[in-house]
């Protein structure tokens, strides 16, 4: 392997070619502390990275990858996995923003990411475009040129429809039954560095009852607690609703710190410039743009969940039950 | 409907299902569900060849039975995650709502309009998917098949994109629209030789420059006002119309974006999503009507009439009493009804079983 082709596997090191590279390695624990670090980074939402190593520093640094997946895969903690596919993909998005186009085509290809250029931009099959861009608003299919399943990107879009390929393929960690005894130890080690908050308490705060909440909320926060990584405006729909019905800025983060990009400092400035700001609730029909209606309440805006008699709840969740049970 | 009547439904569903056409893509990998008296009692049975599935239904004979638009590696085990998911077809639905019992037959026709407009238009036109199937719900609707390869990957929240697509969720056709360039505010807008929504949009606004000029400016009615504007447009020009001001233009062709999306039937975003999804089998009998589910070419959907093509072939007459009023329905193709309470007829089997599965009429005992 020359030193172009072990430099492409330090940066990308989820590809065939990062696995070729570390094959004759044997796991130390230098490389497992690594693994360690590495994670660690995730959760303080570290993304630099560097290939200025030297020889077999750089086979450590791919190798130390394979430790975290296997730490993961033996704690299965979806929070902390959640965080460390976020992290490795904005690395790898780095990497991508200063690589040549021949380098993005290489990596993009690994996820069946191929594009065929039209009038300098990009097209690229529908179903690929679904399954890896990001469900945000801006990259909603309604607000596209699409033609015969060909959907219109830029070379921007195109690298992060890469971060989130990425993403999705290191989430998915194999589980580790019996892990050799360096990555128990170093998973041990991982768990008690952690502050007790951080790992994910899945609590409530007081004052939120999961069932006195309209479907579209009960939804978002079920997504939530299972560390799924929700996109801006349902993040911020959330906010402005637990706002709207009491809830205090702390237990709000506290909410938050599920999410897998979560960064405390981030997350409270955001919710104080929203109660500063005074930002209203979007209404159902905002909502419904945005992609998070589930139900049909029929009440303009989610608040007036609570405006609502318990029958009339219950029946709008028969009817979500429903129509999941109807088959005609 | 009393015993006597439901073990003569059972006896016309089970000698119908003798026959039946029951080809299914991918049946060993499908999970399939049945009912008795409603869509699904039992549910996580499979099927390993199409004649196995044709024995049960001539044997156990339910009024419903319904497959998976997913594709499992363990169609019956249990729990879901144990079937281990392997991808799912992609399925559009159809329904109708209506007041009273009979209320949504004469409205079926309509919903085949925008059938049309789903398969062709954003199916195999925007999404480009081409292995197409359509189907009669049964009652009232109809269901759309996709088992593009490429498609089948795609999980429940990428499926709630396209319904959403469909039904223009988060549309905003002022979108399409930009100012700038030249000197002049120069308005650009969609070319009718685009795709999706902005090619859409744009062909429906020259066909209402056409159609009735009027309906977005009076100077329109000027043919040579009218041509100078299409000529425009046909460039992706919109400057060039009576119009002052664009953004007034914009507004006044608001009623044109209304026209763009499916959204007189709800494509029913449960079933496109949710992959653990049970649709009735094609070609089974729906048990509230007696009707086929019957499946039809895309190319057939102008001539395909329900009330005519979907019931079940019979020969023979029986003789019923109506048990309520029923309104006239075009019945295999022949005016029938409206029939009396307590009014006494005799009837093909077919048309009779209609009446008897809507709780409308009881079969005479001789």
């Amino acid at each position: 392997m020359d030193d172009k082709e072990l430099d492409f596997a330090v940066k990308y090191p989820f590809t065939d070619e990062a696995r070729k590279a570390i094959a004759g390695i044997t796991l130390t624990e230098s490389i497992a502390d690594r693994g360690v670090e590495r994670i660690k980074r995730a959760l303080e939402g570290d993304m630099r990275a560097s290939v200025s190593l030297r020889g077999s520093d750089k086979e450590e640094s791919i190798a130390s990858f394979a430790a975290s997946r296997m730490i993961l895969g033996f704690l299965r903690n979806p929070f902390l996995t959640s965080r460390f596919a976020v992290n490795e993909a904005k690395i790898a998005h780095g990497w991508l923003d200063r690589a040549d186009e021949k380098e993005v085509d290489a990596v993009a290809r690994i996820f069946g990411i191929a594009t065929t250029p039209e009038k300098g931009l990009m097209l690229i099959t529908l179903p690929v475009y679904l399954r890896f861009s990001p469900r945000s608003v801006d990259y909603r299919i309604t607000n596209r040129r699409l033609i015969r399943g060909m959907v219109e990107i830029t070379y921007h879009e195109k690298k992060r429809l890469v971060e989130e390929a990425v993403r999705k393929h290191v989430e998915r960690i194999p589980l580790v039954k019996d892990p050799p005894e360096l990555i128990k130890q170093a998973g041990e080690k991982l768990l008690d560095s952690l502050p007790k908050t951080q790992a994910g308490s899945g609590k409530l705060p007081s004052g939120a009852k999961v069932e006195d909440h309209p479907p579209c909320v009960e939804r978002l926060m079920e997504s939530m607690r299972k560390h799924e990584n929700l996109p801006h405006q349902a993040r911020y729909f959330l906010a402005t609703y637990l706002m709207a019905i009491g809830m205090n800025d702390d237990d709000i983060v506290q909410l938050f710190s599920d999410a897998p990009d979560f960064k405390e400092k981030i997350t409270r400035y955001q919710v104080t410039q929203i109660r500063k700001r005074a930002y209203s609730v979007p209404s159902c029909a905002t909502t419904l743009t945005y992609g998070l209606c589930v139900a049909v309440c029929r009440i303009g805006s989610p608040l007036n969940w609570h405006t609502l008699g318990k029958e009339r709840k219950s029946l709008i969740k028969q009817q979500m039950a429903g129509s999941m049970e109807r088959v005609d | 409907m009393d015993e006597s009547d439901r073990s003569l439904m059972t006896k016309i569903f089970s000698s119908y299902y003798s026959q039946a056409e029951l080809e299914i893509v991918g049946i060993e990998q499908r999970e399939f569900g049945v009912g008795f008296s409603r869509k699904i009692e039992s549910r996580h049975l499979a099927f390993a060849h199409p004649s196995e599935l044709r024995n049960y239904l001539m044997n156990n004979t339910p009024f419903f039975v319904s497959h998976s638009i997913s594709y499992y590696e363990h169609p019956a085990a249990t729990p879901m995650e144990k079937k281990i998911w392997m991808g799912a077809d992609l399925v559009f639905d159809l329904d109708l709502h209506a007041e009273g019992k009979y209320g949504a037959y004469p409205l079926l026709d309509k919903v085949k309009s925008d059938l049309s407009r789903l398969v062709t238009d954003f199916i195999k036109g925007d999404f480009g998917c081409k292995d197409v199937m359509l189907a009669f719900s049964g009652n009232r609707g109809y269901h759309v098949h996709v088992r593009d390869k490429d498609f089948r990957v795609l999980g429940g929240e990428e499926r709630r994109e396209l319904v959403d697509y469909i039904m223009g969720n988060g549309l905003n056709y002022r979108d399409f629209f930009s100012e700038g360039g030249d000197k002049i505010a120069k308005l650009h807008g969609p070319r009718p030789d685009e795709g999706g929504y902005r090619g859409r949009f744009a062909k429906l606004a020259l066909k209402a420059v056409q159609d009735d000029p009027s309906s977005i400016h009076r100077g329109l009615k000027q043919e040579k006002a009218r041509d100078v504007f299409v000529k425009g447009i046909m460039e992706g020009n919109w400057s060039a119309s009576p119009v002052k001001k664009n953004s007034e233009l914009i507004e006044r062709l608001a009623p044109i974006a209304k026209m763009l999306p499916v959204a007189s039937v709800d494509t029913d975003a449960g079933v496109t999503q949710d992959l653990s999804k049970l649709i009735r089998v094609p070609n089974s009998i729906h048990g509230d009507t007696g009707l086929i589910a019957k499946v039809f070419d895309a190319t057939e959907l102008e001539r395909f009439e329900p009330l005519r093509d979907a019931l079940m072939p019979a020969s023979q007459e029986i003789r019923v009493r109506f048990l309520e009023d029923v309104p006239e329905l075009p019945l295999r193709g022949e005016a029938t009804g409206p029939f009396k309470k307590d009014e006494e007829k005799r009837l093909n089997l077919s048309i009779a079983s209609f009446y008897v599965l809507k709780g409308s009429a009881t079969i005479i005992k001789r």
